[in-house]
């Protein structure tokens, strides 16, 4: 009887039972590419009704359906059948695929055909089917059984904290509430008042500091970094030898502590991911005033350094990219006109590599690093920010400055998060994470000092 | 509100013997019958719904120019009402100001008086703060915000530049959520152009504030934004593409929330006009369902209409916020100017001409808007995404909310909230 139900849902199909040899596609893809089956196996065309019927195994002798074949074959034994008729009809299993019987379907061509029962049922429920399965809480359909309870689980989990200290269930009114809090209001307010101190650019390089997440591997390359500069020799070539992978130039020898750092030398320090400003910075002299740290940060650049940026961005182009995705937290000088999105600025910086970063972004946001198996969550950043004392970026929702001074990444609970937009809206994929709590360490390098007493930095905040 | 309105000796006649005030001795019809215990406002309570029947007695009273019925029922309600006590007592109290306004022809005074003083105790942190609370425990403000930032969003998809004009009274806290929504959803975000118009001198004054923040929360989301403020709700209709700045290659879409009905009746066909000029890719509008138009030459059924919707309003407040909130007795103050307005504030009888200032309360209800954006707009129907997110929406609030769907029939546009089966809100969104 299956086999006859076969052949009859076969023949009622468009697509005719093709042998070995049906369709193969051109070029010989690997077999366990999704949607590329073998050549040679058995192309199934089931009808929408069989595909959805949950009994498709019927018993021979009294016609009744099961949704297992090992079901059957235990209903079977009750027919007390002769020895013979209870050997399957000895075929051997054949390798067999599944085509959707939906048209307009990719899937539904034999070349694309999936090799899973389960999944090519899946995938018509999932595409082409009703979606009877709704969540409670928040109204979402699903049309399998299993992709609602999996959500199920974890809908309304999450939970969402303000600068301000306000704890909310609600997305929405999170988001609602950020937009309006005094908190990021105040943000900004250090910073234009740390900025209007110091040179715009003083300010800015502070600022891009701060905004500027490190990724955990870095940091712990070049955690050397942040001892005290005063022996900086050494830990500048070190630096300088991880950073090969950005400087796009050789560094110059610089000087002592004392002396005025070249623009390489502090590019080097800072695309380290030296997130402290005040520490390190307070230690050097004041840079000249035409430092332009600022061609670290992409497109984003304050109207001073304009002309620079572009220029030094030819160049470096693979490091910019990487502080580009900075642009949500550049100071109010902004320029209106970004070259690109911050979501391809994401993507563009987790094709750079292992060693940079994932996501490099501004803090701008902070997500619960519980679901660490959401990678796919593309927008997930985990910003990690400096010491705090002053100039966090007003980007961070990470929150305010100064209860971050000591706070690790690990304990990601305690700052701010904003969850990003579910998977379903969601079409960038990183598949370079930090792997949220897991990986993420002290940006300060683990056990850390910061270097310098905040109060002798040269007007950098 | 202090009114004194009979002379000792009146107030004596209308006693009787016995101490209590006598109402069949007043009134022709004495429909309401428990007399004895009016004379105490602990009393009353008893009644039920004293007040909206002491209320329309005495609209009718007004009506028909009855002096001593009016002065009669005017002082009860003066006695029994209160803005700090029950839900009766205080539509008791709004109302008694609107309609002694209307009986004195004080309106146009009062209404002035009002919106200065709430001008002087108003401020960013003060209204924030109470827009932020009041949706926080009332769907009545998202629900259109929701609705129409899905209509925005799905109409706008794929556009790289958008140039949103909000013509509303939300003081943008619509726009956070569509700014997320915009970083979030699409590879490439698209830019975005916010451009508000106001009119209502109060909001005038907050909207810098506003405009920082949302600035800032824009660049937060690594969203493009461009925030312009222009004042001109009193002459919207007169409002030109070159003054919105509205651009050639941009997609425009149009949000007005609760906005229309402030502009003067006769100038809303002109504005559905402009809004057409625009040539939006989708027009939002949410209205609260309320008829206070084709009455407006009836003065009892006007009253009445305008009764049931603050009643609405007022036990919705009651049952939203905690009962010593501060934020809910700002809104019901605030709906004590609106009150005035369409009672006692006869537009006809204006003397001093054009009121502008986009003051005017003639709501009307979504079939009636509908009929005015048919002459220039199709309607389009909110996708399942959308009406889902708003369901959604509904289930974060207290229960007695519910999503009301038109049913298959052609006039029926738009959906609606609706509060104890009551339909409350309408928001429906057009394309040209």
């Amino acid at each position: 009887m299956l086999v006859k139900m076969t052949e009859e849902t076969i023949s009622n199909n468009l697509i005719p039972n093709p042998n070995s040899g049906s369709n193969p596609p051109p070029i010989k893809r690997k077999r366990n590419l999704p949607g590329t089956p073998d050549p040679e196996a058995e192309v199934i065309a089931l009808s929408p009704k069989t595909l959805m019927a949950t009994n498709r195994f019927l018993c021979e002798i009294c016609g009744k359906g099961f949704q297992r074949d090992q079901n059957l074959q235990l209903h079977r034994r009750g027919h007390n059948l002769p020895w013979k008729l209870k050997q399957r009809t000895g075929k051997e299993p054949k390798k067999r695929v599944y085509v959707c019987p939906e048209k307009s379907c990719v899937h539904n061509h034999p070349s694309r055909a999936l090799g899973d029962l389960t999944g090519i049922k899946k995938h018509f429920s999932r595409k082409h089917g009703e979606k009877k399965w709704k969540c409670e809480k928040c109204s979402k359909r699903y049309a399998v059984q299993s992709d609602w309870k999996a959500h199920s689980k974890t809908c309304g989990t999450r939970e969402y904290k303000c600068d301000c200290g306000t704890l909310f269930s609600r997305r929405d009114s999170f988001i609602t509430h950020r937009a309006f809090c005094d908190a990021l209001a105040e943000e900004t307010a250090r910073i234009t008042a740390a900025a209007s101190i110091n040179n715009v650019t003083a300010g800015n390089l502070n600022y891009h500091f701060m905004g500027n997440p490190l990724v955990p591997n870095m940091s712990q390359h070049f955690s050397s970094l942040f001892k005290p500069i005063s022996g900086n020799d050494q830990v500048i070539d070190q630096s300088r030898h991880g950073l090969s992978l950005w400087m796009g130039q050789t560094s110059q020898g610089h000087g002592s502590v004392g002396s005025t750092i070249s623009l390489h030398e502090l590019h080097q320090i800072s695309s380290s991911g030296v997130i402290y400003n005040d520490p390190l910075l307070s230690c050097l002299n004041p840079p000249p005033s035409d430092y332009q740290l600022n061609w670290v940060f992409g497109s984003k650049i304050s109207s001073n350094n304009g002309e620079e940026l572009s220029s030094t961005l030819s160049q470096h182009e693979s490091a910019p990219s990487l502080y580009s995705t900075q642009r949500t937290n550049t100071t109010t000088h902004q320029t209106p006109s970004m070259n690109m999105s911050a979501t391809a600025l994401l993507q563009k910086a987790a094709q750079i590599g292992p060693t940079s970063t994932g996501p490099t972004f501004s803090g701008s946001f902070v997500l619960k690093c519980n679901n660490t198996d959401q990678v796919q969550d593309g927008n997930r950043i985990c910003g990690l920010y400096g010491t705090t004392t002053t100039n966090t970026p007003p980007s961070s929702i990470l929150g305010g400055g100064t209860e971050n001074n000591n706070s690790t990444m690990n304990d990601l609970s305690s700052l701010n998060q904003l969850q990003m937009h579910p998977a379903k809206r969601q079409k960038i994929s990183l598949s370079e994470d930090n792997g949220g709590g897991g990986q993420t360490r002290d940006f300060l390098g683990v056990g850390v000092q910061p270097i310098c007493h905040p109060s002798s930095i040269n007007g950098w905040i | 509100m202090d009114i004194t309105l009979f002379t000792p000796k009146e107030t004596q006649y209308l006693f009787n013997n016995n101490g209590h005030i006598d109402m069949q001795s007043t009134s022709h019809a004495s429909t309401t019958s428990r007399s004895s215990d009016s004379g105490e406002p602990s009393g009353a309570a008893a009644n039920g719904k004293w007040a909206s029947r002491l209320l329309r007695e005495c609209a009718r009273a007004i009506c028909e120019k009855d002096s001593s019925k009016i002065h009669h029922l005017l002082w009860m309600l003066n006695e029994l009402s209160s803005p700090y006590g029950d839900c009766d007592q205080k539509l008791a109290s709004y109302f008694l100001q609107a309609l002694f306004c209307k009986a004195t022809e004080s309106g146009q005074r009062c209404h002035k008086t009002l919106t200065s003083v709430a001008e002087k105790s108003h401020s960013f942190d003060s209204a924030r703060k109470l827009i932020l609370k009041f949706q926080e425990v009332s769907p009545w403000t998202t629900f259109g915000h929701v609705a129409s930032n899905g209509a925005i969003l799905e109409a706008l998809d794929g556009e790289s530049k958008l140039h949103i004009i909000d013509i509303s009274n939300t003081l943008c806290t619509q726009w956070p959520t569509l700014l997320e929504a915009l970083a979030t959803r699409n590879d490439e975000t698209p830019r975005l152009k916010l451009t508000v118009i106001v009119s209502v001198s109060m909001e005038r004054s907050v909207m810098k504030e506003i405009g920082q923040r949302m600035e800032k929360f824009a660049r937060l989301m690594g969203v493009p934004f461009e925030f312009r403020v222009i004042s001109g709700l009193s002459r919207l209709s007169e409002l030109t593409k070159e003054e919105l700045g509205v651009q050639e290659d941009e997609a425009v879409a149009v949000n007005c929330i609760g906005s229309l009905h402030r502009v003067e009746v006769d100038e809303r066909r002109g504005v559905i006009r402009m809004l057409q000029s625009l040539r939006p890719k989708v027009v939002t509008v949410v209205e609260e369902e309320a008829d206070f138009l084709s009455s407006r030459n009836d003065f009892v059924t006007c009253f009445e209409e305008c009764l049931r919707f603050y009643t609405l309003y007022f036990e919705m407040l009651e049952d939203s916020f905690v009962p010593t909130s501060n934020e809910k007795l700002m809104l019901e103050r605030e709906c004590a100017r609106s009150i005035v307005r369409v009672l006692a504030y006869d537009d006809h009888n204006d003397q001093s001409g054009v009121t502008g200032g986009g003051d005017c309360e003639r709501r009307e209800r979504g079939c009636q808007w509908s009929e005015r954006f048919k002459e220039g707009f199709l309607p389009t129907r909110f996708s399942d995404d959308v009406i889902d997110d708003v369901k959604a929406l509904l289930k974060r609030y207290r229960a007695g909310w519910n999503l009301v769907l038109p049913q298959g029939d052609e006039n029926n546009i738009g959906i609606y909230l609706t509060w104890k089966e009551e339909p409350v809100v309408w928001v429906s969104a057009w394309k040209p």
